[in-house]
């Protein structure tokens, strides 16, 4: 027990600036690995097996798979992967804080409430990535792709993740109930899987709908993500960095918004 | 040296139609330990979350020492540690581990963050549970753990919403030690709670809080001053009898559940434990009991609750 009085330390001034930042974004994504320890191996496993398990899916498709769909389909499980992971996992993860009553305690810490999304953002790539591997390795293997990989695959793979997290995130955070959050998710996993041209070729699609497609991000994040991944698969790149930049920028202003307001 | 006293002014939260919080003012000064009282429901929680930046003011201020907690919550962040009613997320995490990397992302180093859990873990004899999982500890040393991470490297301000729920009357005790070495080492507490007689004997001045207004603010003392010299008279009513019509010489009475409690003077005992030992012939009352005032009393008058709600819980106080 202890006998004489303490030393406390109170802060006496309030720490600000990019130190303090990357400081607490550092300490955050210990914060978030740590309270993810027990249930990551498991969540990294099932990835992989989602992963590789639809990489091998897509064989069931053709009787002898020509080898242009192959690549098609393999690079666009890639994607889905990638995507699955911030839409769906992460708000279920937000979804479970909210029941569990923890959320309070995690936004009175005292860092930026921005380099709590970067650490989950951080989180959700550790998540996601073993997944997207396995899938381009089993596909590989499988199916004998002529993958070339570029460095561009590095900037294809973050702005995917960051704009898919950040959706996610500010989808959780924004709306009180879990359970309609996860309605939406789904809703938007179940539009990406069938009506986005990830894994279907956009002339398939009706005029209407590749249309509006090119207004939203999937089907640009797929052509990056192909760029990085492939040579002659994909001719124009350039004018969906730009779209996916753009929805990147928005994603992350928007979820700053929704966990920087108070009601 | 600043003066790093805690004042909310004329502090007001409106949800549509409901005030949870009207025009509440009050101050909590360095060193002092200051209860915030309430039945449940009564604002304690949405004043509380308005001062560490959860949630926002309808109109009215919140400052701490020379900061404006309401233009500026990251600020309010820093200086303010807050222990939360809900549950806290340790459950992958041993119980120092999250003591320290807690006093870590509040700002610590790591050598003061080890000392100060090794002498927090002492003082609350949590030793058995240093290495423990989050989620194979009980809920009272759940609390406990809580309490630790949020004074590890606490704030100007600490704000603890009941933070012995759930714990042993034992460790109750080294708990309320704790909570005054906060307030004796210069932080300013803020104790949300309503276990009135817990409070009363370790909080030095309080405020009660019923329907969002604060009805009530001074030392455990002062707020008896006006019961001084009074007696508590307890009647446990048959279940199904309406109150009695009280005797010229209650003060007044409250009923909560199927109890009645009234406020006597001292020279009426005799008189009073004879009218009760009469509605008990009468089998109207089960049971009866005179007893000092306490705090709960002047709460129960304030409010019309007792301190602990539940009506199992009153026989149980019986």
């Amino acid at each position: 027990m202890t006998g004489g009085p303490m030393a406390i330390h109170a802060p006496s001034s309030v720490r600000t600036g990019w130190a303090h930042w990357l400081e607490s974004y550092v300490m955050m994504t210990r914060w978030e690995l740590g309270s993810l320890r027990l249930l990551l191996p498991l969540i990294v496993a099932l990835q992989v097996i989602i992963g590789g398990g639809f990489a091998l899916g897509i064989g069931l498709l053709f009787e002898d798979m020509p080898a242009r769909n192959a690549l098609y389909l393999s690079t666009g499980v890639t994607v889905v992967t990638l995507i699955t992971v911030g839409l769906v996992l992460g708000p279920q993860l937000v979804g479970n804080r909210k029941i569990a009553g923890t959320y309070d305690f995690m936004w009175s810490l005292p860092v930026p409430r921005t380099t709590q999304a970067a650490a989950w953002t951080t989180v959700n790539s550790v998540i996601a990535l073993p997944g997207m591997v396995a899938a381009l390795l089993i596909a590989d293997w499988r199916y004998d792709l002529p993958l070339h990989i570029s460095l561009s695959i590095v900037p294809a793979v973050l702005l995917t993740i960051v704009t898919a997290t950040m959706v996610g995130y500010a989808f959780a955070h924004a709306i009180p109930r879990p359970m309609i959050t996860q309605l939406i998710t789904q809703l938007l996993i179940f539009f990406i899987l069938g009506f986005a041209p990830i894994n279907i070729p956009p002339e398939n699609l009706p005029a209407w709908l590749a249309s509006l497609n090119d207004w939203l991000p999937f089907y640009h994040m797929a052509v990056v993500i192909r760029g990085g991944l492939t040579d002659g698969l994909i001719t124009d790149v350039g004018s969906s960095y730009l779209v996916l930049t753009l929805y990147t920028a928005a994603s992350v202003a928007v979820a700053a918004w929704v966990i920087g307001r108070r009601d | 040296m600043d003066d790093w006293t805690f004042r909310a002014d004329r502090v007001t939260k409106s949800f549509g139609e409901l005030r949870a919080n009207d025009e509440i003012t009050l101050q909590v000064r360095p060193g002092e330990v200051y209860g915030l009282l309430g039945p449940n429901g009564a604002g304690k929680t949405t004043l509380v979350k308005q001062i560490i930046g959860l949630l926002k003011p309808t109109s009215g201020a919140l400052t701490l020492g020379p900061h404006d907690l309401v233009e500026d919550p990251d600020a309010a962040r820093q200086l303010c540690s807050y222990l939360p009613q809900a549950q806290m997320p340790i459950d992958s995490f041993g119980a120092q581990q999250v003591m320290k990397l807690t006093g870590m992302i509040r700002g610590g180093d790591t050598i003061t963050v080890q000392r100060r859990s090794d002498e927090l873990i002492d003082a609350l004899d949590i030793g058995e549970w240093r290495n423990t999982l989050g989620m194979k500890l009980s809920g009272g040393v759940k609390r406990l753990v809580g309490f630790a991470m949020v004074t590890v490297w606490p704030g100007r301000l600490v704000i603890l919403d009941e933070p012995t729920n759930d714990v042993d009357p034992r460790r109750r005790r080294l708990l309320w030690e704790q909570i005054r070495r906060l307030g004796d080492a210069g932080a300013s507490v803020l104790l949300v709670t309503h276990n009135v007689l817990e409070a009363e004997k370790s909080v030095d001045r309080l405020a009660i809080i019923n329907d969002g207004r604060l009805i009530a603010e001074g030392t455990p003392s002062s707020l008896k001053a006006q019961d001084r010299g009074r007696m508590r008279l307890q009647l446990m009513m048959t279940p199904g009898h309406d109150t009695p019509e009280m005797p010229p010489f209650v003060h007044h009475h409250t009923r909560v559940g199927n109890n009645v409690m009234a406020t006597v003077g001292e020279s009426d005992s005799a008189q009073a434990i004879g009218w009760a030992q009469e509605m008990m012939g009468l089998g109207e009352a089960e049971e009866y009991a005179l007893a000092a005032t306490t705090l709960e009393d002047v709460y129960i008058r304030l409010t019309g609750h007792r301190s602990e709600e539940e009506p199992a819980n009153i026989e149980a106080a019986m």
